[in-house]
């Protein structure tokens, strides 16, 4: 028994699952299910589709290169049975399961760094410029405990004395 | 699932090229044969100038069909063409060659001069390793089929 990948989203496929295309060439697809089976007949190519890991991977979405992607190899020879050493191997995988899924997550948490602190960057300035529809501007002068947030600017402009009177 | 008219292509080196099938050999009308089951088949296509005729009744076992063949491991298999093997009365295929990947199933049915007969270094076979089941796929070219249970009881 062994669990094996699909060949169009790289997912697990548990025996009993899927179904199994020999080409005429003895190639072997394994499939986990009707989805990447049809997808594999209109011979679409895995690395195009959205939503396999194989596109993923491609685009940069998902960790491509990490060392705990050593430990899970396609082993061909079958180990003599170890008590010691399978229950410590159920031990690891748990273990390094959960670090390259930690790693996984972080990886794509710093991808979305750069978007989310881009929408913070508009959300301000929306706040800045539309306040007039969240309160009346003179409402907001004469309430001094309405105030904006204090935002920091960058001034790259070196200040004038006849500017200066302007800004504000 | 074949049944008759259906055309095959040849899995051997026997010198037909393509069959039809007229009959599938079991009940009286059963009505589609499946993998490892024998048909009465007319050849279609034949090498030129070679015993075996075109529109000669000859007998085959029937090794891939497009029709998935389903195990009791759950395991579904689907090949890309239909294919049968030329056997003659007592079951011995006529060819000396087999082309393609052929299943499991048709060992237990007692056709192991076919299973047997793929080249060397396609049995798919780990050495030094005993299989007490080989679930899989033996093939006829020269790469190892799904590989054998982990065998963590021992040897």
């Amino acid at each position: 028994m062994r669990i094996e990948k699909c060949w169009f989203c790289s997912s697990t496929v548990y025996p009993g699952h899927g179904i199994q295309f020999v080409r005429n060439d003895a190639k072997i697809f394994r499939f986990c299910r009707s989805k990447c089976h049809k997808n594999f007949k209109m011979k679409r190519n895995p690395r195009k589709v959205k939503w396999t890991k194989a596109y993923r991977r491609l685009h940069g979405k998902d960790m491509t290169q990490d060392s705990t992607f050593e430990f899970e190899r396609k082993r061909n020879r079958p180990e003599r049975y170890d008590r010691n050493l399978a229950e410590n191997t159920l031990k690891a995988i748990k273990k390094i399961d959960k670090i390259r899924s930690d790693r996984a997550s972080d990886h794509i948490k710093n991808r979305l760094k750069t978007g989310k602190v881009q929408r913070q960057k508009e959300a301000r300035k929306q706040l800045e410029q539309g306040i007039h529809l969240v309160k009346a501007p003179l409402a907001l002068a004469q309430d001094s405990s309405l105030h904006l947030p204090k935002i920091k600017v960058n001034v790259s402009q070196a200040q004038t004395e006849g500017n200066q009177p302007m800004e504000e | 699932m074949i049944q008759p008219q259906t055309h095959l292509n040849v899995a051997d080196n026997s010198e037909a090229r393509e069959l039809m099938c007229i009959r599938v050999i079991g009940a009286s009308n059963r009505r589609y044969a499946h993998i490892g089951d024998v048909i009465v088949a007319v050849i279609k296509e034949a090498v030129p100038n070679t015993p075996l005729e075109r529109s000669e009744v000859i007998r085959a076992v029937i090794v891939r069909t497009c029709k998935e063949l389903k195990r009791d491991n759950g395991m579904i298999i689907r090949y890309d063409d239909n294919a049968a093997v030329v056997i003659d009365q007592e079951g011995n295929p006529k060819g000396t060659r087999i082309f393609g990947a052929i299943a499991r199933e048709l060992r237990k049915l007692n056709f192991t001069k076919i299973v047997s007969l793929a080249p060397e270094e396609a049995l798919g076979r780990k050495r030094g390793v005993k299989r007490k089941e080989r679930d899989g796929v033996s093939l006829a070219f020269g790469i190892a089929g799904p590989q054998q249970e982990a065998r963590t009881m021992g040897y």
